[in-house]
């Protein structure tokens, strides 16, 4: 099959791209390699076309960028209908789950959304616009000149909303995307060359393999010229990155994150009720095939319910295998595919061993649900494999997130009745990001507090005119 | 027959047929019915493995062939005692490292020690020391002393003790650290006698210890016949050499060319080892083309990733080996290493990102980075 080209640049950078092309570790995408020369020369090229960024009015950039957006949403766009051929081979994804994703992210790039995320983030947006009076004094805010990020590529369409937002706040934008979210931020960009050639000139996404050893020169001469650098990555990601960003760019780190799920009695109230949990508990583990940071690894359940906690093990199970069905999982790579046999085969000696464990799964298809007692928090290989622990009460779960406290994420929370304002305060003074449901846990609301911090605000500079 | 006995007569029939050498023949069907017999006798001693291998629906009745063998997934190790025979005869637990917060270590409860030295002696000497027996032994692996719980450490000692191996010298404690002037003085003791070294240690020792050094102004030429052995790999740590890069240096600084330096492979979860024979064989095919081969008593498959099915020669899976010197615990082992069948051996083709780090190469890097931030050891 032909390589996706890893690449979209302004129109008038063509040239520093030079002829030699290479391909990805099995071949789906191929990207021009770039010398440090080139590098800078495109950096360069986008800081220039910023200028004309920085003069438009937010809303109208905006408005720009959702109705590009909204045309990954609209069925039948040619947009559209070319991510989701792409995805399956390109993400490792389902063609049922590239629809998920799709539509689930390309919901955040409307221009409502936008313009709601513009609105949390700042009083009056019209502050990146021009200053603004304050009490005392005036002030502006403007994202950098140049942002690179970095993308994971562990789900697709990340850093188009990373690109997004930089694009948001006036900031030239270099994306290198992670390999398995290379298409979305591609033909994103080639949709607002045709819509919006003016904004599109100071945006650029561009596929190499990056960090550790394997560290092009155009790589180090990126990370010299950003003014700021978003990255996306396991910790060793983002510590290699870190160690490399000069100390006067500005870095944002997203780094690995962990998420769970609770489930309370209240929501365990009678065989009806506990069904609709599970499948929404089901649902949270399978999107993403589990791969997003808001992903839950583990669930804990509350004794006491109509449904025991190994009883529900045994519902999420079937569950799982309805899914599979619905919504089937994607390739995993041999390392993931070996990662749960271990997994699995561990178990399995467990249950010989008589522990009290259980588990259940779906032989070739990937998903696993190993019930345990043991409370403390073990993250999952991931892929649709989930621990169910029973918990007396949820507000016991608190001590057993120590140990992955700085890693922690989003906790899914269903029927937590009375315990609940209790149960969040508890939660966020245990270091956990953002509490929600289940049905939401993929999809954060564009004004989410991604990983803690304001998406647009943490970007942004602030001037203030005094006097 | 007690269970005791029945381990002793099977352990003491097995170390015999390991003290023939790691070049005697052995037809399919000697392995089979030792793999076969070993088998039987683990599952009846083992209810944890019985258990496991009834849930795949494999009993002693239904094996044909040592390929029909369960293997337990070395991740195992961590989970369960795997015992085959009375817990309470165990004559020492090796850990793996599993340093890193959060990470479980794995246990191998040894039964028979001797079963291990018979294992590891002959195969060592193969591919390392050969009829030299004025080789004398520096070891930048801890004494068993100062790491008992180390399989490496243990074999390191073994070799150390053997009459047939002279003189050792060790040069790193438990804590990482290296006796930098100690090994300096010993390397060069080496230089002037003319007497030829085995030097041993893991990537990462060597690597710190040549950066440690690393003012440009030192080499040593050490006389012919000297060798080294290198083992444990980078396992995606911060400070990663290629292996040519590393080999290029240790040779530059220590004379001994590429073809004197071999990679041994080991896992904890195992009693037996792989080697790279270029100096068993007397010829290097380049580090690209180098294959690791086990001693007989070690048969090697490559499984298919999703399915676990065996994949023919040549396509890369994952790699499963069924160890008969695990008799005391299991002798099948699913490892997480992706490799390729090579000839009679295999090629590592990388290892599993998502798996836990394991070995003593990572315990040794962490603690020896520790250790050069309080102690300054870098110029």
């Amino acid at each position: 099959m032909t390589p996706f080209d890893g690449w979209t640049v302004p129109v008038d950078a063509g040239a520093l791209l030079g002829e030699e092309r290479a391909e990805s570790a099995g071949g789906a995408v191929s990207y021009p390699v770039l010398s440090s020369d080139g590098m800078r020369g495109l950096c360069e090229c986008l800081r220039s076309s910023r200028e004309a960024l920085v003069s438009r009015a937010v809303r109208d950039i905006a408005a720009s960028l959702g109705a590009v957006g909204a045309r990954f949403g609209s069925a039948g766009d040619p947009l559209r209908e070319e991510a989701l051929s792409l995805l399956p081979r390109t993400a490792g994804v389902s063609p049922p789950m590239a629809e998920l994703v799709l539509d689930g992210m390309a919901r955040d790039w409307t221009v409502p959304r936008l313009l709601e995320v513009l609105e949390a983030e700042f009083a009056d947006p019209c502050v990146l616009d021009t200053f603004q009076a304050g009490a005392k004094g005036s002030f502006r805010a403007l994202g950098p000149p140049l942002t690179l990020h970095i993308g994971a590529g562990t789900v697709p369409g990340v850093s188009v909303t990373s690109l997004i937002r930089a694009l948001l706040v006036k900031s030239a934008v270099l994306v290198k995307p992670g390999l398995g979210d290379v298409v979305l931020p591609n033909l994103y960009l080639r949709g607002l060359q045709e819509h919006d050639p003016e904004i599109a000139a100071a945006a650029a996404a561009l596929y190499w393999p990056g960090g550790g050893s394997s560290t092009s020169d155009g790589e180090a001469a990126a990370l010299a010229e950003a003014d700021a650098v978003i990255v996306y990555g396991g910790d060793d990601t983002i510590c290699d990155v870190r160690s490399r960003t000069p100390a006067s760019a500005r870095i944002v780190v997203y780094h690995h994150r962990l998420s769970l799920g609770l489930v309370g009695v209240e929501a365990l109230v009678c065989e009806v009720m506990a069904r609709e949990t599970v499948s929404s508990v089901a649902r949270a583990v399978a999107t993403f095939d589990q791969r997003g940071c808001v992903s839950p690894h583990l669930v804990y359940v509350e004794q006491g319910g109509v449904v025991s906690p190994a009883g529900l093990a045994g519902l999420l199970a079937e569950a799982l295998e309805a899914l599979e069905r619905e919504l089937p999982s994607g390739s995993t790579t041999p390392e993931e595919a070996s990662a749960i046999h271990q997994v699995r085969g561990a178990t399995e000696l467990r249950i010989a061993a008589r522990e009290d464990v259980a588990m259940y799964s779906g032989g070739e298809a990937q998903w696993t649900v190993i019930y345990e007692p043991e409370p403390d928090f073990k993250p999952s290989c991931l892929n649709r494999v989930v621990r169910v622990a029973p918990i007396r009460s949820l507000m016991e779960v608190v001590p057993h997130l120590a140990s992955v406290r700085r890693h922690l994420q989003t906790v899914a929370v269903l029927g937590a009745g009375e315990q609940q304002a209790e149960l969040h305060e508890a939660l966020a003074r245990a270091g956990v990001l953002r509490i929600t449901g289940f049905d939401d846990a993929p999809w954060p609301p564009p004004w989410w507090h991604h990983d803690g911090m304001g998406p647009l605000t943490t970007l942004v500079r602030w001037i203030d005119a005094e006097g | 027959m007690s269970q005791a006995a029945e381990f002793a007569d099977l352990s003491g029939e097995l170390a015999g047929v390991f003290s023939k050498g790691v070049d005697a023949s052995w037809p399919e069907m000697a392995f089979d019915d030792l793999a076969l017999r070993s088998f039987a006798y683990q599952f009846s001693t083992n209810p944890v493995y019985q258990g496991f291998a009834r849930g795949r629906g494999v009993s002693p009745e239904a094996v044909g062939s040592w390929q029909d063998i369960p293997a337990v997934p070395a991740s195992g190790f961590k989970a369960v005692r795997l015992v085959s025979g009375d817990p309470g005869s165990v004559e020492r637990v090796f850990r793996t490292s599993g340093t890193t917060v959060g990470t479980e270590r794995g246990e191998h409860h040894v039964l028979d020690l001797e079963l291990y030295r018979a294992s590891l002696l002959p195969n060592f000497s193969a591919n390392l020391v050969l009829g030299d027996a004025d080789v004398r032994l520096l070891s930048l692996i801890p004494t068993p002393a100062e790491l008992p719980d180390s399989s490496l450490s243990y074999m390191i000692g073994c070799v150390a003790n053997h009459d047939a191996f002279g003189r050792a010298e060790f040069f790193v404690d438990a804590g990482g650290r290296i006796d930098h002037l100690a090994l300096r003085n010993a390397l060069a003791r080496a230089e002037a006698s003319e007497e030829p070294v085995l030097l041993v240690g893991t990537a990462f020792a060597l690597v710190h210890w040549m950066d440690a050094m690393d003012d440009g102004a030192w080499a040593f030429r050490l006389p012919a016949g000297s060798r080294l052995m290198e083992t444990g790999g980078f396992k995606g740590r911060s400070r990663t050499l290629s292996r040519k890069e590393l080999y290029a240096a240790l040779t530059q600084r220590l004379g001994v060319p590429t073809g004197m330096i071999v990679n041994e492979y080991g896992m904890t979860e195992l009693l037996s080892q792989f080697y790279e024979p270029v100096i068993r064989e007397g010829s290097d095919p380049g580090l690209t083309e180098r294959r690791l081969v086990g001693p007989p008593w070690v048969r090697t498959r490559v499984l298919d990733p999703v399915t676990l099915s065996p994949l023919p020669d040549g396509s890369p899976g994952l790699l499963c080996h069924l160890d008969l010197a695990n008799l005391g615990s299991v002798c099948g082992v699913l490892t997480e290493d992706m490799g390729v069948i090579v000839d009679d051996g295999f090629r590592v083709l990388g290892r599993s990102t998502t798996a836990e780090p394991r070995g003593c190469s990572l315990a040794m890097d962490e603690l020896m980075s520790a250790t050069s931030l309080n102690h300054e050891v870098r110029p």
